[in-house]
């Protein structure tokens, strides 16, 4: 459904994105990470036809992006980095016109139909500028997902939620992947990236990495268990010496060693734990989560802002 | 549906919004509904003050109202169209805007009829409201006011003209990122207008055919080439980089 090759944006001397190729398939959640100035609002307004790569390639929904803009357009709902609403119109104008826009059919019932799962209904008729944030990022993705798009760029579509709207606005992408929609989500949430995507580009201009969230995990940090001791030893790290390890950590009581394959490894490990003297009290696999993926890769220290 | 449905349809539906909006803006409302009140109730003192001059005195005071009539199409779509850019500048609502299907021509279009059709049906509306003062306070309206070059210089030229200076405040806001500087422009958009005024204030000449000849030879070509630098400049990547 997208799908980019060496996508370029150059403002004047200023790279925003170089040579970014990566895919989302329909059925599919793809989140769009990075630090501010990555170049993840650039690369959602090219694949919305709103500016022209400077080089590169990129197909929507089957087309490329210049070869017929006004289709792509009418192809993608976008949820914008901000709401962007008439403040001064109601719910229901603002809806309405961007039905007419859209030429959405059916357009009263479809209004309906979203701003009663939003919870507006009841305020319709009242001036956006009444809202309060949540009310407005909540207009703003009905308004996304008005015209039925097959694919959905959304920029921190949770932004400004509270939990309760965040977790209902969440479940509602899942049901909205369901329906065979490609979704990209532009987030700086990384627990909901890591909970709501099949997988993850990470940007910085340039891509750093893609992958699912397991696979980025299992290529930095490989498979860690953590092995809880009652007795650890400053010794216990050097002699442990098992083909399965890549590396062996002591901090405290915890023993972190990363292992090949955890299946074949883990009994060997214990077994040489227990012949160097160790007590042990747990074994278990260490949770790594995506922000230490983020982190290791952005390099930590204002990468996200 | 036709091929040419849609495009009407969109082009609509930016008009109805951009009129939706203004009404809800006190300055614009209040700016639109007083000029001509104004102009009207001015251009109506003047007949009443000339009400005993003979009629050819009187013919001459009404052509100096007539000029108001000139003026007014030109002057009130520019509080719209300056609002409808800076509205949209002010609420974000560019990106949602532009993402949508709509073409830029129909955006164009939609934008600069929005405060174009106001403004005539406004003036004429004005105009028509003096001649019945006029009537009501003369018993009569001089001969020589209702003459073909001024209608013509109110229902033809001064579309032009509104449309003149609604595309200049277009270009203007298309390339400039500062509001006020946006709005100081945008009253350079008046000068064609000045120019009979001018000329005619300073009795150069006499509101005549070969006169509106003239300023339609102007101004026609000026739209022409105002409305080819306008759209060739009113593209979804020029407005969303320098209208915000």
């Amino acid at each position: 459904m997208i799908r980019t090759e060496g996508l370029t944006r150059r403002f004047g001397e200023v790279i925003a994105v170089e040579d970014l190729s990566f895919e989302v398939r329909a059925g599919e959640i793809v989140a769009l990470l990075g630090p501010n100035g990555a170049g993840k609002t650039t690369t959602v307004r090219m694949l919305s036809c709103l500016i022209a790569p400077t080089s590169g390639r990129a197909w929507v929904d089957g087309r490329e992006l210049n070869e017929d803009p006004s289709h792509i357009r009418a192809t993608v709902g976008v949820l914008t980095e901000s709401p962007g609403l008439y403040k001064r119109l109601s719910a229901w104008h603002n809806l309405r016109f961007f039905a007419e826009l859209y030429g959405v059919r059916n357009a009263e019932e479809k209004i309906e139909e979203y701003l009663r799962f939003f919870g507006l209904w009841e305020r319709r008729n009242e001036p956006v500028a009444t809202y309060s944030k949540g009310m407005r990022q909540k207009l703003a993705l009905a308004r996304a997902l008005l015209h039925e798009p097959r694919v959905l760029l959304l920029d921190e579509p949770t932004a400004g939620l509270d939990p309760e709207s965040a977790r209902s606005v969440r479940e509602f992408i899942s049901e909205l992947k369901g329906a065979g929609r490609a979704i990209l989500l532009c987030t700086h949430n990384l627990p909901e990236a890591e909970r709501l995507c099949d997988r993850i580009v990470l940007l910085r201009t340039r891509l750093i990495a893609q992958g699912t969230p397991e696979e980025l995990k299992r290529r930095l940090f490989g498979t860690k268990v953590v092995v809880e001791l009652a007795n650890p030893s400053p010794g216990l790290v050097s002699s442990l010496d098992i083909p399965g390890a890549r590396s062996a950590e002591l901090v405290g009581e915890k023993l972190y060693v990363e292992v090949e394959d955890p299946r074949r490894d883990n009994p060997v490990l214990v077994r040489r734990l227990v012949e160097l003297g160790a007590e042990i009290i747990a074994v278990r696999e260490a949770e790594t989560t995506l922000e230490d993926v983020y982190h290791e890769l952005m390099g930590g220290a204002g990468a996200q802002g | 549906m036709s091929s040419w449905e849609v495009p009407v349809h969109r082009v609509k539906a930016i008009l109805l919004k951009e009129w939706a909006e203004a009404v809800r803006i006190k300055m614009v409302l209040f700016s639109v509904a007083f000029l001509p009140l104004f102009m009207t109730g001015f251009a109506a003192y003047l007949v009443w003050q000339g009400r005993a001059l003979p009629e050819e005195a009187q013919a001459a005071l009404l052509n100096t109202s007539l000029l108001y009539f000139f003026i007014l199409p030109v002057v009130i779509p520019l509080s719209i169209a300056a609002y409808s850019i800076v509205g949209e500048k002010e609420q974000g609502t560019l990106e949602p805007l532009l993402a949508t299907p709509v073409r830029d021509w129909e955006l164009f279009f939609g934008k600069a009829l929005g405060p174009v059709i106001p403004g005539l049906v406004l003036s004429w509306g004005a105009f028509g409201l003096f001649l019945l003062a006029a009537r009501v306070m003369l018993g009569k309206i001089p001969t020589g006011v209702l003459s073909l070059p001024w209608l013509l210089s109110i229902f033809a030229l001064a579309p032009f003209l509104a449309l003149f200076a609604v595309f200049v405040t277009m270009i203007v806001s298309s390339r400039t990122t500062d509001v006020r500087a946006a709005y100081q422009f945008s009253s350079l958009a008046v000068l064609p207008v000045l120019i009979p005024l001018l000329v005619y204030i300073g009795r150069l000449t006499a509101v005549n055919l070969a006169f509106v000849g003239i300023e339609a030879g102007i101004v026609i070509p000026l739209d022409v080439a105002t409305l080819y630098i306008a759209v060739k400049l009113f593209r979804r990547e020029e407005i969303l980089t320098r209208w915000r």
